[in-house]
């Protein structure tokens, strides 16, 4: 015979327990039968961990297949039912606020990470803040559209002495400042409760829950637009900061699903747009990915002097302050200053 | 054939299931149900020996997946395996509380399942998904993205871990007879 048990013996002796376990591919078990036959340790080690499997199994169970059809359906419909209660609370909000729900479901979900761990709600995540105070400054960011839907404030951080004469993103940051001073006087899920009654409270309004009150513009944060867009804005800050946290406490929160995605998009693309102004030179943008789409920014009728290509999440970083233009990866061709003015106003958004 | 290997590694599922979970989106949950419901009362029956208990574990791990998307990280693991280990560490603790149950049998398989849940994770993951699973050690490999003769030395270190525990279980009796 060709072979020499002693050489293969390793081979064999890494196979046999996934052959006890049933695991072994098709050709392997040939030849593991013809090496056990001349290796007495192989064929008391392969009986050693068949013992193993055989308790693992325990007694044989008696049949119930037909019963756990059954049973599989009940389940299904018990599990669906506990979801729900679980986790919303509400009716699926209209298509505009769908993003602003989910973001805010994916929060929730994370911060759920910190029960039983208070100390991690003191870990810094951006600017000056840690997680309490990014919750913080959240429910500081949530308050304008909150107040003009005639939602009553969930903080009780006294409003500071800017005025209403002073400009919005002075009258903002003020704003961020003092909740984030009154939040931390409480325990974290003082805050965490505050901000999730606020964002709760949007997401049952009617504006939340039809288009027809959605599509009254209202000027907020220096923005007069469609209160369904203001919805679609706190989406993405609220995202944004999910980001932030995350990345902070060493945990992935995925980007949007695509289809969320895409609107954050189109309300980025629409407010870049409204930046660049009509004095810009006109530039393709084409959004890749999933949530993707192709715009002309700047003036229409001009010829497009350059092109750009981003990923759709990039382009939301971008906008969102969390990439800067030189860090943003991207397809460029013809007229680089054009390219450069339209990722340079992106950046200068600064959204959040 | 190399496109094939490429693109029969199924990560993209998991991570969309993930996302969508992370989202509130029910119709993954669902999903999961649909996929994994099966494996889960499956694991859970072994160990815990009852068709009640099982269901119950179905809808504590599944629930916990809901409330809580972040504790499952699809960088780290299949949602299969986690799935999986997250059912049978809710059945050991279950048959841990419960205590109640006579027989030598059927105590001997608890402690080998609790000895199971003691394994380091990675000889952890790739038990349940062949032993419990019933994938094979290429499947294994690929679900887990580690090269094939890995997934074969860690059922080895895994299993033999279980068998040495057989062999010499904590029990005094059974320590004066050897």
């Amino acid at each position: 015979m060709g072979w020499d048990p002693a050489e293969e013996h390793p081979e064999i002796d890494a196979l046999l327990a996934a052959w006890a376990l049933d695991a072994v591919m098709s050709g392997d078990e040939e030849r593991i039968r013809a090496h056990i036959e001349d290796c007495e340790d192989c064929t008391e080690e392969l009986a050693r961990l068949r013992e193993a499997v055989h308790r693992l199994d325990g007694p044989p169970a008696e049949p119930a297949k037909g019963a756990r059809k059954g049973a599989d359906k009940v389940g299904r419909g018990r599990l669906m039912a506990a979801a729900r209660a679980a986790r919303t609370g509400h009716d699926a909000p209209a298509a505009h606020a769908a993003p602003y729900a989910a973001a805010v479901a994916s929060l929730e979900a994370l911060l759920r990470e910190l029960d039983g761990t208070p100390a991690r709600w003191g870990t810094p995540v951006v600017h000056d803040w840690d997680v309490q105070g990014t919750v913080a400054h959240l429910i500081a960011a949530d308050e304008p559209l909150a107040e003009r839907l005639g939602l009553l404030p969930v903080t009780r951080a006294e409003p500071g002495g800017t005025g209403d004469a002073a400009p919005w993103e002075v009258r903002w940051a003020a704003r961020t400042e003092e909740v984030v001073a009154y939040e931390h006087t409480r325990p974290p899920a003082e805050t965490a409760e505050a901000w999730r009654t606020q964002a709760h409270g949007l997401l049952e309004l009617p504006e939340a829950r039809e288009a027809e009150p959605a599509a009254l513009s209202t000027a907020l944060m220096g923005r007069r637009l469609p209160v369904a867009d203001h919805y679609v804005i706190r989406a993405f800050e609220t995202w944004i900061h999910t980001r932030d946290i995350g990345r902070a406490l060493g945990l992935v929160v995925p980007p949007p699903p695509p289809v969320h995605l895409r609107r954050l998009v189109a309300l980025a693309v629409r407010i870049l747009d409204l930046a660049l102004g009509d004095g810009a030179r006109p530039v393709l943008l084409a959004v890749e990915g999933e949530a993707g789409g192709d715009w002309v920014l700047g003036p229409a009728a001009e010829p497009v002097a350059a092109e750009l290509v981003l990923e759709a999440v990039d382009l939301c970083l971008l906008v969102g302050g969390r990439l800067t233009p030189q860090e943003v990866s991207r397809g460029q061709a013809g007229d680089a200053a054009a390219a450069q003015h339209v990722l340079a106003t992106a950046a200068s958004l600064a959204w959040l | 054939m190399d496109r094939r290997t490429a693109h029969s590694s199924t990560p993209p599922r998991d991570e969309d299931l993930h996302r969508r979970l992370v989202y509130g989106d029910e119709s993954a949950l669902g999903e999961v149900y649909d996929a994994f419901g099966g494996l889960v009362h499956a694991v859970a029956r072994t160990v815990t020996r009852s068709t009640n208990a099982a269901e119950d574990v179905v809808q504590e791990v599944l629930t916990h997946l809901w409330a809580r998307p972040y504790a499952f990280d699809p960088a780290r693991g299949s949602l299969r395996a986690w799935l999986s280990m997250l059912a049978h560490r809710r059945a050991v603790d279950r048959v841990r509380d419960a205590e109640h149950e006579p027989g030598a049998a059927l105590a001997d398989a608890a402690l080998l399942h609790a000895a199971l849940t003691e394994l380091p994770l990675a000889q952890r993951q790739v038990l349940h998904l062949a032993y419990f699973a019933g994938r094979t050690y290429r499947q294994v490999a690929v679900e887990l993205g580690i090269p094939e003769d890995t997934a074969k030395i860690r059922l080895r270190a895994a299993l033999r871990s279980l068998a040495d525990r057989l062999a010499d279980p904590p029990d005094p009796a059974v320590e004066r007879g050897i």
